[in-house]
């Protein structure tokens, strides 16, 4: 199991095995999406925003992963859910037109005023959270290859 | 010897190139300048002769002017505009906020204007980890 790191320090941090706090927010075309909604999916929670330069770097990277486990994500065993801390629209949509990013987005545009920001203790970006099926946190911060080895070895684990 | 001229070398090529990350910024230390200091300032209706200039995502400090994101040319563009007919020994607050400077795309290139037109007192707000951590979460005053 890859280990988990945690960098926030705030009380109310979230820790691996506890059960991650829902998240409703707006997709860019202004529709309520609920991470609830991908209940019995491995979930990647990817927490950015156009304006933070190493959350954007990333992305070709999620791209890259999400192409990879493309059967998962059709078989209904795997997705990625954008959360952005943007707090202009155009800039958020921008960027994701830019990456041609396919998997769901949602935000309240409420910058670091984000209510999913603070239910999860976010203290910077990047941030990211892989939850099971149940919600439950398996891994807090995961990035680059230890990231897509989790994604890969949990896939083939829970088949 | 050899293991001590060796060691030497190594020393020495660490400090060239320390020096060299040194050189790099555009800003001296003493130009950075305390989260406090600003807040202070703000509060006590002293900035008034101060001009603070976002240069990340959300012009959210009081009082603050909105350029855009430094790295974009054209946001350097829009600086050099504003502070077309400014004195050169006005002071002028950097900030950005969107991360640690050594991940931060935004502040050198806006620095480095600064400097090149000339401006004897450009600072650059000291956010040493972000904009929420070094100034929201530290109750310092926002734009109403």
């Amino acid at each position: 199991m890859a280990s988990a790191v945690v960098v926030n320090a705030q009380e109310n941090a979230l820790k691996v095995g506890d059960l991650a706090p829902e998240i409703d927010l707006l997709t860019p075309a202004g529709q309520s999406f609920t991470l609830s909604s991908l209940k019995g999916k491995l979930v990647l929670v990817d927490f950015w925003a156009s304006w933070c330069a190493p959350c954007v770097e990333e992305q070709p990277e999620l791209k890259a992963l999400y192409d990879k486990y493309r059967e998962a994500v059709g078989g209904g065993k795997f997705e990625i859910l954008g959360v952005s801390l943007d707090r202009k629209k155009e800039n958020w949509a921008q960027c994701i037109e830019k990456f041609q990013i396919t998997w769901p987005q949602a935000s309240d545009l409420k910058f670091w005023n984000s209510k999913a920001a603070k239910a999860y203790g976010i203290e910077e970006l990047p941030f990211n959270v892989i939850v099971d099926g149940v919600r439950r946190v398996l891994a807090i911060n995961l990035h680059g290859k230890e990231l897509s080895d989790f994604i890969g070895r949990y896939l083939k684990e829970n088949k | 010897m050899r293991n001590y001229i060796a060691l030497a070398g190594a020393l020495l090529i660490f400090a060239g190139s320390l020096a060299a990350q040194q050189k790099q910024e555009p800003w001296k230390a003493d130009q950075l300048m305390a989260p406090k200091a600003l807040a202070e300032k703000i509060t006590k209706n002293q900035a008034g002769n101060t001009f603070i200039l976002c240069v990340g995502p959300d012009a959210l400090i009081k009082g603050s002017v909105d350029i855009g994101p430094g790295k974009d040319a054209e946001s350097v563009s829009k600086l050099r505009t504003y502070l077309n007919k400014t004195p050169k020994d006005k002071e002028i607050v950097v900030y950005c906020g969107c991360c640690p400077f050594d991940r931060c795309p935004n502040v050198r290139p806006v620095f480095q204007a600064l400097n090149e037109m000339g401006f004897k007192n450009a600072r650059l707000l000291d956010l040493a980890k972000n904009i929420k951590v070094d100034w929201l979460d530290k109750g310092y005053p926002i734009q109403e």
